[in-house]
């Protein structure tokens, strides 16, 4: 338990799961602005004119104690097409040379497994994808990507992020889900959700321009 | 009513209140970099304080109303001109219809609040209507200003009291600026000169400077030792310390989750100010415990309360 601004108090935990579980927890309180979790560790803001730093501290200590377990039995799986390499995964023969492995093993591999969002957050719905632990070694790229095209699959530190909006981004791209996964005037604006198992399907060219949203 | 937009500026945005309790989502806060003036604009036309209005960023507005308005200007230091007639910020100021409206550049301080009675009307997204323009929701049809766009103003009730902002509660523009800030979670990744060097330099704010954060330079802190950091999640106000050295300090549509050592964390109480900050103004951190921020927090919404009620929402 620290301190970790005026308004704000963090606690570290084992994993992303359990900082999740923290934030979830921490969350259905209602005591508190903003329950966020990291890879490792789940920060709360509190409303400073209301509450003390040490109030909040003890606050958070009594919801470490009470934290449930995790349970993931019950998490919805959802299959997200993906078309790789190419003009969609512009960083796919990178990584394969990185891996020792060609394409193809490295989509059997990538499609084989499953997967759970670990969290969103960066931007809003970008979702970081645990578990790729073939790729644990993948660096960032050196320098950004300029522009990514909403959909991009990214491959990073044995994790997949998917990218939902236009912009900069560093991580290496094998490749691109039609899917829409953000989009803010949906009464669900956000697909994934963290705790939720994900697999990849690999799809071709001419399948992802026919089911690219509009 | 509609206002009819003549030059857009740099990037004039429609700004309300802060998305809150979605950072877990990735949604940042966005809303006004500048509350406290949005909330002293609203004042003056009769809106609530975190009604929407636009913010200006460096350069100004013009603007042409199609029928009678109540509007008041608050924020960075600039000529503003009714008609073209020198007009006071900090006034309820009455146009008739066709009148003209022009907010001209930011002297001191790097935004400027254009708030109107009835409050502009503007999209809602994830549960504000402030823009988030990275994403592109929010607000105007979540982008900036353009030249030709027609904003629509919520019909008013009763025209507003004519009033002025008491002297006592219109902020200074500066180009100098302190803000009082803790310890950030990373902050032992500095070592003990770090530290000191960390609320002892003059910082001036370098050319990267926007609605997401700002750069600030005069000194450099080695923080790579340590490695690769979890990822982590950040806030407004949170001083990053990237692979260059250089502090970032970020603002209202910051990231949720950062990367970087996060070494200090500006204090609530002076978050507002960040919104005035501009390329080459000096910023000085002055370090506070937690308690003495609070107190001060306490302080200062006692100080406000009596111009502006609902300050504990806004500061």
């Amino acid at each position: 338990m620290y301190c970790c601004g005026d308004d704000l108090v963090a606690a570290d935990c084992a994993d992303t799961r359990s900082a999740q579980a923290l934030a979830d927890h921490l969350r259905a309180s209602g005591d508190w602005l903003e329950c966020v979790a990291g890879i490792a560790s789940c920060v709360a803001q509190f409303d400073l004119a209301s509450v003390t730093a040490e109030q909040a501290e003890q606050r958070l200590l009594a919801a470490v104690q009470s934290v449930p377990p995790v349970r993931d039995l019950d998490a919805e799986l959802i299959e997200v097409p993906v078309c790789y390499g190419g003009e969609h995964g512009p960083d796919l023969d990178d990584v394969c040379s990185l891996l020792g492995i060609d394409r193809e093993a490295f989509i059997d591999q990538h499609t084989g497994g499953e997967y759970r969002v670990d969290m969103l957050g960066f931007t809003p719905g970008f979702a970081f994808i645990g578990g790729f632990e073939a790729a644990r070694e993948v660096p960032r790229r050196p320098q950004p990507r300029v522009r990514l095209q909403p959909g991009s699959i990214g491959i990073a530190g044995g994790r997949t992020g998917i990218y939902t909006l236009p912009g900069p981004g560093g991580w290496q791209i094998v490749g691109r889900t039609p899917l829409r996964l953000f989009d803010p005037g949906a009464e669900q604006p956000f697909r994934l959700r963290a705790g939720m198992r994900v697999r990849f399907v690999a799809i071709s060219a001419a399948e992802f321009d026919a089911g690219r949203p509009a | 009513m509609t206002i009819r937009v003549l030059k857009p500026g740099l990037q004039t945005t429609v700004q309300a209140g802060p998305r809150r309790g979605q950072r877990h989502l990735g949604v940042p806060a966005a809303g006004a970099a500048d509350p406290l003036s949005l909330a002293l604009a609203n004042r003056l036309v009769g809106n609530a304080l975190l009604a929407p209005a636009l913010e200006t960023t460096l350069t100004g507005v013009s603007l042409r109303f199609e029928s009678r308005a109540f509007v008041a200007v608050t924020g960075a230091k600039a000529e503003v001109r009714l008609n073209g007639e020198r007009v006071k910020r900090h006034r309820t100021l009455a146009i008739a219809a066709g009148g003209e409206l022009e907010v001209g550049a930011a002297q001191q301080g790097a935004r400027n609040y254009v708030a109107f009675a009835g409050g502009i009307a503007a999209e809602d997204a994830l549960g504000s209507v402030s823009t988030y323009l990275p994403a592109g929701f929010g607000g105007f049809r979540g982008r900036a200003l353009r030249a030709g766009d027609l904003l629509a103003v919520r019909r008013f009730d009763a025209a507003p009291q004519m009033l002025r902002t008491p002297k006592a509660f219109r902020p200074r523009a500066g180009s100098s600026l302190a803000l009082r800030a803790c310890d950030g979670a990373e902050v032992g990744m500095l070592n003990k000169e770090s530290h000191f060097d960390l609320f002892d330099t003059n910082f001036s704010v370098g050319l990267r400077a926007d609605r997401m954060g700002l750069q600030l330079e005069g000194a450099r802190f080695d923080v790579s030792s340590g490695g690769r950091l979890a990822s982590a999640p950040v806030f407004p106000g949170t001083l990053q310390c990237p692979e260059d050295g250089k502090p970032f300090l970020l603002s209202v549509d910051a990231q949720t989750i950062g990367g970087y050592p996060r070494v200090a964390q500006v204090a609530r109480a002076d978050r507002h100010l960040i919104g005035q900050l501009r390329p080459g103004d000096h910023v000085r951190l002055l370090w506070r415990d937690a308690d003495s921020a609070r107190e001060e927090l306490l302080a200062k919404h006692d100080y406000w309360r009596e111009w502006l009620p609902g300050i504990s929402g806004i500061v």
